[in-house]
């Protein structure tokens, strides 16, 4: 009984501060905001006290806004699938090569990380504007008809997986290290073929990893700013840009506070579902 | 590196103390007694508030000629401190500090300080339409010319309850001198078959923009019904929307777009950077962009806000604005020489200018920004 008593507080100790930071930091900000989008708008006084769905309900009957919150989440999907196919191959070569050059290849993985998301997505105007390179190259190289992908979704979508397949690889490939070569070894010395001891013995062992891979690349999409409002111009809305709208366009704290709850939201509950589509016993734990 | 004058045996001469954290006491060379006073140690420690004094009153005297001006940053905020801060305000013992940010997490601020008796902002920069609003909130002081003298020099059209006028500018057609020979007249040439795809506008631009349009259909700027329709005509003419001012620019330069919609001062600037720019004033008459300054009920120093909005009036500081940033003085004894002077002065005959209908647009802002976001921004 003291024990256990000893063992309790021990626990209380260690989680206490990191438990009283996020309150503070995290939880009470949040329901600050949650508050906030129960008020109401004025143009003059701004954030009449209240206690209203209004800001809610403007989004969820109006058509312009789920149309927003739907193309948000196509990006993510595409996004997130688009990293797990590419980052999978990637992460698995990379946690079973012997090569001595490794450590190189794992340098060349993060480096993209090194430069920040707005100058990435800076360096994407270049290749995609008008007069940028690729329309050189198709108009005088090619000589084609010249390609203008700045303010398309396919823009958006391939800035934001040059974003996100760093996260998605890195953490794939600490999957993969965590897997012992040997359960490969033994499925080859039992007669099946590379590709089915990956999808019968490997991905299987990887799927918890997998998933926590996919939830951070959809995630990390579901929030994008930059990439969207530089790559996709005026003309595109994903739901990070429309809440910055809400802010910058009038002041309207009530109604980007709506928008941010209703993306947390969409973002848990997608991300919950996602959990309990993977069987069970490959859960992570 | 530490500069001291090296302490001779037998000198009384004391090392020089030069912040690297060597103390002023005697060296270690001298005759043992200090320098010379035999001074002891509970004597400088009751002496010590007496040697703090003077920082201590300098600091009191120097809070109260301070100014906190919250402001835009970049080339605004560095205009400020070279045409007013440093060359006004700082011989008259005033001290500004600078509250770098955007307009609309400063207008929050204002509101939610409003409930405290010391805000923490003598000055705001705002723009004129947000300026009526936190008048009409009651947020800030209707300066008098007793309080602020240069008051009286304000251009009669661009007076206003509550906010003081620092600059302002005229909306105008803008075309590619290069390409285009017959330059577009007033915003409804935009709608010529020609200019398909290659009218060129500002995305954040539609309140502004909506105004314009009022202003061609019905001759008032708050027909927005009117405007509404005629935007909607433009789109279907291949309107280009940029999201940000300087990227309208380029757009020119690459052959993107023939014409648009800009301030006169950002015509300036860009021909000044060697963009192929030109413009002419819509004949339907410009919609005036003002942007100045409000302080708030609450700002902790009220006498410094006064001298800093009487210096932000005062015709260096006006011409100083003209000449780097392209905006107008809003002052009538400011007038503008050499090259701004002819890129500023206004054809003949005098253009209709009109300022926007603040008590209209206030209300309406909210309304305007969502339906150009639907009906301007949505789709490709």
């Amino acid at each position: 009984m003291a024990a256990e008593r000893r063992e309790a507080g021990a626990a209380l100790t260690l989680l206490g501060p990191a438990s009283l930071m996020m309150v503070a930091m995290l939880i009470a900000p949040l329901a600050f905001l949650v508050r906030i989008s129960l008020n109401r708008f004025d143009p003059t006084q701004l954030m009449i006290a209240a206690v209203t769905p209004e800001n809610y309900l403007r989004f969820f009957r109006d058509p312009f806004y789920w149309n927003i919150l739907v193309t948000t989440l196509r990006v993510s999907i595409i996004v997130t699938v688009v990293c797990l196919a590419l980052g999978l191959p990637m992460a698995w070569r990379l946690a079973r090569t012997t090569s001595r050059w490794k450590s190189v290849y794992m340098v060349l993985t993060v480096l993209p990380l090194f430069v920040g998301a707005t100058t990435r997505t800076a360096g994407w105007m270049i290749l995609f504007a008008r007069g940028g390179m690729l329309d050189i190259i198709s108009r005088d190289v090619l000589h084609g008809g010249g390609v203008n992908l700045m303010f398309t979704e396919s823009a958006v979508i391939a800035g934001i997986i040059a974003i996100n397949l760093p996260f998605t690889l890195l953490t794939l490939q600490s999957v993969f290290e965590g897997i012992d070569p040997r359960l490969e070894e033994a499925a080859a010395s039992m007669g099946a073929a590379p590709s089915r001891a990956f999808w019968r013995i490997v991905f299987p062992l990887a799927l918890p990893g997998v998933s926590i891979a996919g939830t951070l690349c959809f995630i990390l999409c579901m929030n994008a700013f930059p990439t969207p409002v530089l790559l996709g111009g005026p003309r595109f809305q994903m739901m990070a840009p429309l809440l910055f709208w809400a802010f910058s366009s009038d002041n309207d704290w009530p109604f980007a506070g709506a928008i941010a709850f209703i993306l947390i939201a969409t973002t848990l509950v997608l991300t919950g579902v996602a959990n309990v589509m993977i069987p069970r016993r490959y859960r992570a734990r | 590196m530490r500069k001291t004058l090296p302490s001779t045996p037998g000198s009384s001469r004391p090392s020089i103390p030069d912040g690297s954290g060597a103390s002023g006491r005697p060296g270690a060379g001298d005759d043992g007694r200090g320098w010379g006073l035999a001074v002891s140690r509970r004597t400088v420690l009751a002496a010590a508030p007496l040697l703090a004094a003077p920082a201590i009153l300098t600091r009191n005297a120097q809070a109260a000629e301070r100014c906190v001006v919250g402001t835009w940053g970049g080339d605004y905020a560095r205009l400020l401190r070279e045409n007013i801060d440093d060359p006004i305000l700082k011989p008259e013992g005033v001290d500004v500090i600078q509250d770098v940010g955007d307009v609309n997490p400063r207008i929050s601020k204002l509101y939610a300080q409003r409930a405290l008796p010391r805000g923490t902002d003598d000055i705001a920069c705002v723009d004129a339409m947000n300026g009526y609003r936190l008048n009409a909130a009651g947020l800030v002081v209707d300066l008098t010319e007793q309080q602020v003298p240069n008051l009286k020099y304000v251009r009669p059209e661009l007076r206003m309850a509550g906010f003081v006028p620092h600059i302002f500018s005229a909306q105008v057609l803008l075309y590619n001198p290069a390409t285009v020979k017959n330059p577009p007249r007033s915003m409804a040439d935009f709608l010529d078959p020609q200019w398909k795809g290659k009218v060129g506008m500002l995305a954040t631009g539609g309140p502004f923009l909506l105004q314009a349009a009022s202003l061609l259909q019905s001759g008032t700027t708050t027909d927005f019904d009117k405007a509404k329709a005629f935007m909607l005509k433009l789109r279907a003419n291949g309107v280009r929307l940029y999201p940000e001012t300087d990227n309208i620019a380029p757009a020119f330069k690459s052959g993107e777009i023939d014409v648009g919609m800009i301030w006169l001062a950002r015509k300036v600037m860009w021909e000044n950077a060697g963009f192929p720019v030109a413009s002419t004033f819509p004949k339907e008459g410009a919609i005036l962009y003002v942007s100045g300054m409000v302080m708030p009920k609450n700002a902790p120093d009220k006498a410094a806000a006064y001298k800093y909005m009487n210096a932000l009036l005062a015709p260096p500081a006006q011409q100083g604005f003209a000449e780097h940033m392209g905006y107008l003085p809003t002052v009538t004894d400011a007038p503008l020489t050499g090259k701004v002077a002819e890129q500023l002065a206004f054809p003949k005959p005098m253009p209709k200018l009109v300022p926007p209908d603040y008590a209209v647009l206030a209300k309406a802002i909210p309304d305007l920004n969502t339906w150009w976001l639907k009906n301007m921004q949505n789709g490709g």
